[in-house]
């Protein structure tokens, strides 16, 4: 059915044009899953030219890096962060690999991280992308050595000597079991099984052996002299943290609202062996992933509405800066989450700055800042001169280059009155659909920007 | 009620409302009864030198660490026989001088975190050093206190984590003519039309309904009233001063808002830092001052507080570029008309006793500050926004 079809692409992707989904439609529900993780069993890293710093790195190595090589590098990695972050959005709106991208983007608000190293946060980006449908427990270990991740919660001062307890609160609380599940002395425990995490300036995870401390133990019941995997095994062994990243993953791509019944389905099969591919794979085959009430219910995120408008007319930053000042007006800047604890999501996407703004945007972006109010049976006279004197007026300040011509290619075969379910994940408010109702019907291209700027548009 | 007392009292109502300053006076006397006060927050972010703030011009050890980056003593604008400011503050000595200003000493938190982000995500967010939060304390305080999204306001382009709540965030707007214009077009009017308010909060379309039409009625209101006061007042053309004379025009126009953001940004001196901080420290007082006084004029600065913070100070030892690196505890300037700390709050940090790093050793926790501030000046309950009880202190 193509309405699933639909929907299974707005939540494992940005959506679907239908010249692709016309290819799907005769294909079964197997078929069609199973081709999403064929088409992402492939891993291709993300990655902007960062030789320069290499370089200086290389030369630096087993020295005390000097304030200015510092400066230069820093210097470098401000540039470059703003590389990768339009690189990001640049595959997530054309990749093929569009479940393990879709998937990273959600680690990414999971295993929380930011990093001002470009080297590290480049490699830190690439090892979410590479577990993204991996085995859940290499992937914790993979986090747990990161280089970004050693900084950014401390592991690197966490020495046998002053230990630092924040990674292994965090751990905890965040990234396996959830707040409650542990004691505050599993949390003095298990910091000392992380002393000695640390890494060198190409961000090669480092184990310092003097700074571990091999004496026991006693966590979650059990004493050892336990390291830093021991602990994640004994985490995992612990049915919360199937049911604490289930529970996550179905409240990210089914319904906001939680299903006690659906999650411990999905809790049987990730607790066998924490495969991460498996557990997704049952939720896409399940009916109930299908069912109305988890369908167009979700606000969009900042960066599903940019990549989702992107996916229907490419749409090109002439200057990078701009695209980053959107993404920061929207309230979620990729590469820079507001804390570890992530960007909260759902309702907190939307106030009274980010919903103007969201509405007006395809507008400004796509199509002159113009939106079409022409009364059914009367020609547009306005549309030309209007988008005309928008691009002198600020024409300049717009650097986006839009393919609308692209746009029409794939939507061909739709007929103008079967645009909506195409651009609209859920049905239209009988408010809104009187007025568009009255409204002429220009062109697809002016009906889609009228669709484009419903509230109705911001879900998913 | 018969017709003629409709006609009556309806009469009066339209004559009261052709009369400006007699309306402005009624709403003046409703606003006081009900505790109408607003808050003022200068963020100085980067993590401003407080040392070179509030400067211990006797002591030996700050000339020690600071050999050449300490302020010498002729230079100081003198506050008491110990302590005086950056020789860029002139305008805040005259606050002083007025008694409009306590300055707090020592601020900070325990287990000081010296990464910007992090730390400022600290005075956002009012929480302990270990513990996150998704929402910030202004936030918190609309979502138990503020009737429209409008009852808070960053005076910039996009809101800081502060002004996030749980349920409800502020406003953002440091030009509310664009920020109206951008709600304006007849689309957006007819596609909200005869929306049934009853049960837009049901659901998430209905919730992007309801935040639509607030939207919307919140950029006309404070396109609307605030344009109708014009200031004559001079402030210095920088950002900050643009932010702050926009914050004045919003009070003054008497906008139902209790609490207004704004920020100075650049306070991050690792290096040669003398000129950086003074050039920033002149804008700060320069604004400061002309606020105060467009605020005076105005009739609206004595129900109006302005808390200035740093998400820390620096170390005292400064670095071999002539600069200083993040630090700790720093000082708090509170500014207002009737303090009742004027000057002084409390004493300088003991520079014989600092940390392992090497940094100031905190006396005061912020959120005794805010506690104090939200039930003091705000007339809330300060637990309900802070999730904890906090002592308070004694300067309002």
């Amino acid at each position: 059915m193509k309405k699933h079809i639909q929907h299974l692409y707005r939540r494992i992707g940005f959506g679907i044009l239908p010249s692709e989904l016309d290819k799907l439609s005769e294909n079964s529900r197997k078929e069609i899953v199973s081709g999403l993780f064929k088409a992402s069993s492939v891993m291709s890293p993300l990655e902007v030219d960062a030789s320069e710093i290499k370089a200086a790195f290389s030369e630096m190595m087993g020295k005390k890096l000097d304030s200015q090589t510092r400066m230069k590098v820093q210097k470098i990695s401000r540039q470059k962060q703003i590389e990768l972050n339009v690189a990001w959005i640049d595959r997530l709106s054309t990749s093929k690999e569009i479940l393990r991208e879709k998937l990273t983007l959600f680690w990414a608000n999971h295993f929380v991280c930011e990093d001002n190293n470009i080297l590290y946060i480049q490699k830190f980006n690439n090892t979410l992308r590479k577990h993204a449908l991996g085995n859940f427990k290499d992937f914790v270990n993979a986090i747990s050595k990161e280089a970004a991740m050693t900084k950014y919660l401390n592991t690197k001062q966490n020495r046998k000597q002053k230990p630092n307890e924040n990674f292994a609160r965090e751990l905890m609380e965040l990234f396996t079991l959830g707040e409650g599940h542990y004691t505050e002395a599993d949390i003095k425990e298990s910091a000392k099984a992380f002393t000695g995490y640390s890494h060198n300036l190409r961000g090669e995870f480092v184990f310092r052996k003097r700074a571990h401390d091999y004496g026991d133990k006693t966590f979650f019941g059990k004493t050892g002299n336990f390291n830093g995997e021991d602990i994640i095994d004994i985490i995992l062994e612990n049915k919360q943290c199937a049911k604490f990243i289930c529970g996550k993953l179905y409240r990210y791509f089914v319904n906001e609202n939680g299903n006690d019944k659906h999650i411990n389905e999905l809790v049987d099969v990730f607790y066998k062996d924490y495969d991460i591919e498996n557990v997704m794979r049952h939720m896409l085959m399940a009916d109930w992933f299908y069912d109305e009430n988890n369908v167009g219910n979700k606000i969009k995120s900042p960066i599903e509405f940019l990549v989702g408008m992107k996916t229907l007319v490419p749409t090109d930053f002439k200057k990078p800066r701009q695209l980053m000042y959107i993404q920061r007006l929207l309230g979620q800047t990729l590469l820079d989450p507001p804390n570890v604890a992530g960007w909260k999501g759902g309702r907190s996407w939307i106030d009274s700055n980010t919903i103007v703004l969201r509405l007006r945007l395809p507008s400004l972006l796509l199509n002159g800042a113009y939106i079409s109010k022409t009364k059914e049976g009367q020609i547009d006279t306005q549309m030309e001169m209007k988008k005309e004197l928008f691009k002198k007026r600020y024409g300049k300040r717009f650097t986006t280059e839009t393919n609308w011509a692209y746009f029409t290619q794939q939507f061909k075969s739709v007929k103008i009155d079967e645009l909506a379910p195409h651009i609209l994940a859920c049905g239209v408010s009988p408010e809104a659909k009187s007025y568009l109702n009255a409204l002429e019907k220009v062109s697809k291209q002016e009906y889609c920007i009228q669709l484009m700027s419903l509230p109705e548009y911001q879900m998913c | 009620m018969d017709r003629r007392k409709f006609l009556k009292q309806s009469s009066l109502a339209s004559s009261l409302f052709f009369v400006p300053s007699f309306v402005r006076a009624f709403e003046e006397v409703a606003s006081g009864s009900l505790g109408y006060k607003r808050l003022v927050i200068i963020q100085l972010s980067g993590g401003n030198d407080g040392l070179n703030t509030i400067i211990p011009y006797r002591n030996d050890i700050y000339y020690r660490e600071r050999p050449s980056l300490g302020i010498a003593k002729p230079e100081v604008i003198k506050l008491t026989d110990e302590v005086g400011l950056n020789p860029s503050l002139t305008p805040l000595k005259r606050l002083y001088d007025k008694g409009y200003l306590s300055i707090i000493n020592n601020v900070g938190y325990p287990n000081p975190v010296r990464s910007h982000f992090r730390s400022m995500d600290i005075w956002q967010t009012a929480t302990d050093a270990d513990e996150f939060s998704q929402s910030g304390w202004l936030g918190r305080y609309l979502d138990h206190y503020g009737k429209h999204p409008y009852t808070a306001i960053e005076v910039d382009e996009s809101l800081s984590l502060a002004m996030k709540g749980e349920e409800v965030n502020a406003i953002a707007t440091k030009d509310p003519k664009a920020f109206h214009n951008l709600s304006r077009d007849p689309y957006f009017k007819n596609i909200q039309k005869h929306q049934n308010d009853v049960h837009l909060s049901e659901h998430n379309l209905g919730y992007l309904y309801k935040s639509m039409i607030d939207a919307h009625s919140s950029a006309k209101y404070i396109y609307e009233t605030s344009k109708t006061v014009s200031t004559q007042q001079n402030y210095p053309q920088n950002k900050f001063g643009k932010q702050l004379k926009t914050t004045a025009q919003f009070i003054n126009s008497r906008l139902d808002t209790k609490v207004f953001y704004t920020s100075l940004n650049g306070f991050d001196t690792h290096v040669n830092q003398l000129n950086t901080q003074k050039r920033l420290l002149k804008q700060y007082a320069d604004g400061i001052e002309a606020f105060v006084i467009d605020l005076k004029n105005n009739g609206t600065f004595k129900d109006t507080l302005i808390l200035t913070f740093s998400e820390f100070g620096r170390r005292v030892k400064q670095n071999a570029s002539v600069g200083t690196d993040h630090g700790t505890a720093n000082n708090v300037f509170i500014i207002g008309e009737n303090l009742k700390k004027k000057g002084f709050y409390n004493g300088m940090a003991n520079l014989n006793n600092l940390d392992d790093n090497g940094d100031l050793k905190f006396e005061i926790d912020f959120r005794t500050i805010y506690a104090t501030v939200l039930d003091k000046w705000l007339e809330v309950d300060d637990k309900k926004v802070l999730n904890k009880s906090f002592s308070q202190l004694d300067f309002i």
